[in-house]
Formats: structure tokens, C-alpha cells, sequence
């Protein structure tokens, strides 16, 4: 069994209340209507950027062959980019684990005597839970883009991996913004919010003394740090401060230059249907003699945090072709309806089901890949086509198997396991290698069907309780085949008279 | 400190021997020359009008205001556009200032009431300078790509990366006649895999975004509006 993950993220409990989350995520009807709204948007957007289906899925397969190149060659990739990016001058860290990377990007802000920190969208980041970890070393850490923002300023986590905040509406943000925004009148003008938005963080991006950033690929050929935004944050948290610190999982390399423009097509438009994004930031070096502005040191810091658990098997692998385009949960039958906080981990929806048990252990998270209809949308919508519904089984089946079976792929394995389902099943296949305790098991049910209870837990709160036929099917086509031999054999008696 | 710089290296060089050792046990043996073929989507070739069109009609489509005008018009739309944002002040280039550049031209016959502040400066004593005394920003660019109404900047000492990006306003100066078609045959054609800057830039619009209950919002953080100002001769 590999190690890692020593320590327990606030994440892990907060996804072992899964059912708890649901409930009350359900019952709040607002929530439930916000997601609703801004799902419909996505995915009709999502629909109008790809007008050619040819061309969606022949991007589509080129991608995922592409995903899959790169990760064959992972260890040599990160390998190849590290010693790249060492040319340019950026420094490479690596962490096995969330404490590890946050510990590592603490000392190099303490290095600096760094105060504030301004931060671009980085789910690594909230991976690793950064703010909560430099709060407590008196290091300011301000989320930059505007959703992080308003999610920070609530005390909330993102709810949606692109767009943080989609579980709050515009009066929502304007109650907060009022609360907790000296002389900023209540209005629920979008273009004021932003605008408020605006004013408070250019201030800090002129006074930061660190920016942090995530990263969408990172190019192992040329030693390039690639990010994809609208607002413009990541360029300047990555522009404007001394220092910049990127972070991201090991996943995210990508072997060639040209394997970057068709991912960055499907990435925009299977997020949000834009055919590129405002901004594509090409990060190469940190500021060069002479020039005027850039940070004067680059660092990157590449997480694995459970990627090599998922690495090892090959089927489980394929979580790791992600390119973080959210399309899989804005269609999403469970997500639209218990909203991304229900699941309670860092990346919600189908994604956030098969990579959280990498990341937080089967024990934490064995309900979630139970949490699907297997309806199949994800797969579908998928721009780099990993079979989502295919590995949540393959995960059930992770989560059940006995805690001893070899070979252990996953921390936690056998976490969902209930001994008594798995009892039920054991007598279940008994029962149907035989054909005499089969007929028996049978003869049993249908005759004693008075005694089938009227309540069965869960299932019979919206439902009446099954009740067994009063004879088999067995039974029913022996009779009749019977009644039918008699006609036979009466008629062909009358013809014959 | 040094301790603690010590403690990184020690962490980082742990986690890597660990990391490495893990993956490269699991893709021992991989025969990389057996790897499928990637078939990638070949897009219609367009005339050069055609691509122009689709530059054009993106870019409009994400709010960007393009002018179409020659060399030498480009001064007085300028001038006509900042007096009507009541702007007077513009930040450009060192060089351009200094009038050893192509926009040599443009400075010169912009409106005298206009300001020119230079990019002279290094960004560490001039923040505030940068951010609150500099309303609009004039920058050239490299190329750009039509399928999908970008912009490839690739900044330099003369044109650093903020100019396009702390002033609220910025005109950006691009020539028709380096278009291409996509992404992927401008980085072949300029065989970029070679020699990249300390930074390139991709812009298809003025800053935005959508955060707030799905409603378009411009000018989130970077500038708010996106003067294009073609020059097709
Ligand atoms: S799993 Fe696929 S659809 Fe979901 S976020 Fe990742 S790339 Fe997008």
C-alpha cells in the first residue's frame, strides 16, 4: 500500500457528511434554483460553441490521446520540464503532500518577509487548503478572481471549479458586499458589484508582495506555465508582485507546444463556451535584465496529493486526463439538483467523485462514487473522454472489496464495505449456482409473501414496499405451456374425430 | 532563514526522489514508439478577406472596438477617442516616445492637450504611478489569429507586460497583413517551440467576466475596453 496523505484535510469530514450535505443542500430551495439557472446557461452555451459535431469529436479523441501520451511519459515529462524551467529561471519544488506544499510555498514568501499575498483561481490551492494554512502564519492571502472573491468575503468554499460563486445570486452578493464592505451601498447591478470588486483589488495588486497562481498546462518542451482567464487577475497576480509562486498537480504537464492549442480550444469551449478565453498567459522566465516589470522570481511547486495512487492502475489512470473544464458537472443530473457544497470536497460533481477518493482515501469519500444515476452525461460531455461512469463502478468496487484483497490500490480500500450487504450477496450467489436451493429460495418467497414487511428503510419513504408474485415466472410458464399441450392435444383429438 | 531555506530543499528533494520513483515504476518497460496516432481536425482554408471577417466579427463579439484605419489616421483616431473618454493622458512605449520606433508617426500627430507618459520607468518604485495616473495605454502587437479574434502580444523592455493590462484603456495597434488562421499554424509557422519571451499574451477582448449569477460584466480587473485599430492596406 503506498503512503501518503498523513494528515487529514478539513476536506475529509466534510465529505464523510455527505448525506447530511444533501439533505440540507435539497431542502434550500433558492440553492436549488441558482444551480438550476446557471447549469441551463452552461450547457447551452457549451452547445452553441460546437456547431460542427465532426469537428467536437475528432478534437475530442485527439485530446484524450494527447492526455494520454503525456501521462505515459509523466515521470520523464516532469523530468524534462523541471530541468526546462530551471534554464529559464524558475525554481521547481515538488510535494507529496497538501502540508508539504504548503510549507514549502510559507518559507518562500517567508524568505521575501512577504505580508500579502494576492491570489489567482487555483482549485490546487484550495486543494491544499494555502489560505487557511498562511492566515495562521499572519501572511494575508486575498482571492483575486471575482467568484473566489465573493466566496472568500462569505466564508465559503467554491461551489463550481470554474465559476466559484454560481451558488449565489446577485441579491446574495449584494447583502454580502453591504455587510461587509464599508460605504458600499446595496445594489444588485452587476456592473456596480464587479466594479466595487475592481476598486478593492487593484489596491492590493499594487501592494502585494507575492502572487500566486495556478497552472492549465505546463509545456515540458519549452518550460512555459500556461493560464486561461477573463478577468485578468492571473496576469496581474502573475505581473505585478515581486514574487510569483504557481502551484499545480503533477497531471497538468503536457509534452509538446502544439499539444497545447487543440486543449486549450476544448477547454474554453466545453467551459463556457468561448472560443479562447479573454487571456492565454504564456509564463517562460521570471523578468530579465533590463526589462521593466515581471517578477523578479518564479517558483512552481508540482503536488501530487494521491495523483500517483490514481497513476498506478491503468484504468484509474485516466482521472488524471483532466483538464479541469467543469463540463462534466454543469450536466450532472445530482450536481444541478445538491449543488457543489453537498459533496463537500475541493472538487465536486462526476470529477470531484473519482478524483477525491485519490486524494482524501476511500474512508472519507466511499459515498460519493455511489452518488450517480450512471446516466452517462459526464462521459459524454467529457473533452478528453475519461469514462466517468465507468471508473465510479470501478470505485464501488474499490469501496466494497474486503479490506485484505490484493492488490491494494486504493487508501481505503473496503471503506464502504457493510457486512451485512455483503452477506446478502454472498447467500445471493449461493442461491444462484444451484438450481435446487434456487427453486427452493423461490418456492419460499412467493408462498410466504404475506410476510414481506411494509416498511423498508429508505426505499419505502417515497414508495410502496415491493411484494413478491404469488407464483414464479417459472411457475407461470410451466402452467401455461401445460394449458397449451392440453389445448393441443384436445383439438388435434376433435380434428381427428 | 537558512535553516529554513535548507528545510524546502530538504521536503522538495524527498518528494521528487519519492514522486519520480513512484511513476516511473508504473511506465518501466512503456514502448513510446507504440503509442497511437493523434489525428488531429483539419479546418477549411480561408482567403485572407474571409479570415479577416472572423478576426473582425470575434473580436466584436467580445466587446472589443476595432477601427480599421492607416498609418497615418491612426494618430487622429486616437485623439478622437480619448477626447470623447475625456482622457488625457496616454501611456505607450519607451521607444515610441522617444521617436526611433514605427509609431514615431502616431505620437507625433496625436492632439497636443494629450499627455504622453512613457513606459521609462521600472515597475518597482511606480506602482501607484502605473495604477492611478495612467487611464489609457498604447501597445503594438506581434500578430493575431483569426478563428478566434486573438491578439499575440510579446512583450519586451520597450512594451512591458503591464502596459496592456493595468491601464483601463488600452489601444492596440495590429497589422492585417499578420494574420493567421488558427493557433496551432501560428505557432508552427513561427516555429515558437524555439524561442519564447519571458512572456506572450493572448487577448480576444477587454477584461471580463460572468461570476456574478451568470451576467457579462466588463472590466473586471485588466482594462475595460479594447481598442482595435487595424491597419489594412
Ligand atoms: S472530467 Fe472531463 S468534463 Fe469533467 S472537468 Fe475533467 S475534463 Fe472536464
Amino acid at each position: 500500500m503506498k503512503q501518503f496523505n498523513e494528515e487529514e484535510s478539513k476536506y475529509a469530514a466534510s465529505a464523510k457528511a455527505f448525506r447530511a450535505n444533501v439533505t440540507r443542500d435539497l431542502g434550500n430551495e433558492e440553492l436549488r434554483s441558482n444551480f438550476r439557472g446557471a447549469m441551463d446557461y452552461l450547457m447551452a452555451k457549451r452547445k452553441d460553441a460546437f456547431s460542427s459535431e465532426d469537428e467536437l469529436e475528432v478534437l475530442r479523441e485527439q485530446c484524450k490521446l494527447i492526455k494520454q501520451r503525456c501521462l505515459a511519459k509523466l515521470p520523464h515529462l516532469l523530468e524534462q520540464l523541471e530541468d526546462k524551467l530551471e534554464t529559464n529561471g524558475i525554481k521547481v519544488h515538488w510535494a507529496e503532500t497538501i502540508t508539504e506544499a504548503n510549507e514549502i510555498i510559507a518559507q518562500l514568501i517567508a524568505q521575501k518577509k512577504g505580508k500579502t499575498v494576492v491570489k489567482g483561481k487555483s482549485m490546487v490551492s484550495e486543494e491544499t487548503a494555502l489560505n487557511d494554512y498562511l492566515e495562521e502564519r499572519n501572511v494575508e492571502c486575498l482571492e483575486s478572481d471575482m467568484g473566489e472573491y465573493i466566496v472568500q468575503l462569505a466564508k465559503q468554499h467554491p461551489s463550481h471549479i470554474i465559476m466559484p460563486a454560481i451558488h449565489q445570486n446577485k441579491q446574495q452578493v449584494a447583502k454580502l458586499f453591504a455587510d461587509n464592505i464599508d460605504g458600499f451601498e446595496y445594489s444588485t447591478d452587476v456592473d456596480t458589484l464587479i466594479q466595487q470588486g475592481r476598486t478593492i483589488l487593484r489596491d492590493k495588486f499594487c501592494q502585494a508582495d507575492v502572487g500566486i497562481s495556478g497552472v492549465n498546462f505546463a509545456v515540458a518542451e519549452t518550460g512555459t506555465l500556461c493560464l486561461v482567464e477573463n478577468e485578468g487577475n492571473g496576469r496581474m497576480c502573475t505581473t505585478i508582485p515581486d514574487l510569483h509562486i504557481a502551484i499545480t498537480g503533477i497531471e497538468k504537464v503536457v509534452e509538446h507546444l502544439s499539444d497545447v492549442p487543440p486543449l486549450l480550444s476544448l477547454l474554453t469551449r466545453s467551459a463556457t463556451g468561448q472560443a479562447i478565453s479573454t487571456y492565454f498567459n504564456m509564463i517562460n522566465s521570471p523578468r530579465k535584465e533590463g526589462e521593466k516589470d515581471g517578477p523578479k522570481e518564479v517558483h512552481l511547486v508540482l503536488l501530487d496529493n494521491g495523483r500517483s495512487q490514481a497513476f498506478a492502475d491503468e484504468e484509474l489512470r485516466q482521472t488524471l486526463q483532466c483538464i479541469r473544464c467543469g463540463a462534466c458537472m454543469n450536466h450532472c443530473p445530482v450536481y444541478t439538483r445538491i449543488g457543489g457544497h453537498a459533496y463537500g470536497t475541493v472538487y465536486p460533481g462526476p470529477i470531484g467523485k473519482i478524483i477525491s477518493p485519490h486524494m482524501l482515501g476511500l474512508d472519507a469519500t466511499s459515498n460519493l462514487p455511489t452518488a450517480s444515476t450512471l446516466c452517462g452525461a459526464c462521459g459524454e460531455v467529457c473533452p478528453v473522454k475519461i469514462p466517468i461512469p465507468k471508473i465510479l463502478l470501478r470505485l464501488r468496487e474499490e469501496s466494497v472489496k474486503p479490506k485484505s484483497d490484493k492488490p491494494q490500490v486504493m487508501q481505503g480500500q473496503g471503506a464502504g464495505r457493510s457486512n451485512v450487504e455483503a452477506l446478502i450477496w454472498k447467500v445471493w450467489a449461493l442461491v444462484h449456482k444451484s438450481p435446487t436451493l434456487y427453486a427452493l429460495s423461490m418456492w419460499g418467497v412467493t408462498r410466504f409473501r404475506f410476510l414481506m414487511p411494509k416498511k423498508l428503510g429508505g426505499w419505502t419513504s417515497v414508495r410502496t414496499a415491493p411484494k413478491p408474485a404469488a407464483k414464479t415466472l417459472h411457475e407461470r410458464l410451466k402452467s401455461k405451456q401445460e394449458k397449451r399441450a392440453k389445448q393441443a392435444k384436445q383439438s388435434t383429438n376433435t380434428a381427428s374425430r | 532563514m537558512t535553516n529554513k531555506s535548507a528545510d524546502i530543499n530538504a521536503i522538495s528533494s524527498k518528494a521528487r526522489g519519492n514522486i519520480l520513483a513512484k511513476l516511473k515504476a508504473e511506465v518501466s518497460g512503456a514502448d513510446y514508439d507504440k503509442l497511437p496516432e493523434e489525428i488531429p481536425y483539419i479546418y477549411p482554408e480561408f482567403s485572407h478577406e474571409e479570415n479577416l471577417a472572423q478576426f473582425i466579427s470575434e473580436l466584436e463579439k467580445n466587446h472589443a472596438q476595432v477601427i480599421q484605419t492607416t498609418k497615418e489616421g491612426i494618430a487622429e483616431v486616437i485623439s478622437a477617442e480619448l477626447a470623447a473618454l475625456n482622457i488625457t493622458t496616454l501611456l505607450c512605449g519607451e521607444k515610441c516616445y522617444g521617436g526611433n520606433d514605427v509609431h514615431r508617426d502616431v505620437i507625433n500627430g496625436l492632439d497636443s492637450n494629450i499627455e504622453l507618459q512613457p513606459y521609462d520607468f521600472s515597475i518597482d518604485n511606480n506602482k501607484e504611478l502605473l495604477f492611478n495616473e495612467c487611464p489609457a495605454a498604447l501597445s503594438s502587437s506581434r500578430c493575431s489569429i483569426a478563428a478566434t479574434g486573438t491578439i499575440v502580444l510579446w512583450p519586451d523592455e520597450n512594451e512591458p507586460r503591464s502596459l496592456s493590462l493595468v491601464p483601463p484603456v488600452h489601444f492596440v495597434i495590429v497589422d492585417a497583413n499578420k494574420l493567421h488562421a488558427d493557433f496551432a499554424r501560428l505557432m508552427a509557422a513561427e516555429q515558437w517551440h524555439d524561442k519564447l519571451p519571458t512572456n506572450v499574451v493572448l487577448i480576444s477582448g477587454p477584461s471580463k467576466t460572468a461570476d456574478i449569477q451568470q451576467t457579462l460584466a466588463y472590466g473586471a480587473h485588466g482594462p475595460k475596453a479594447l481598442i482595435v485599430l487595424l491597419l489594412n492596406s
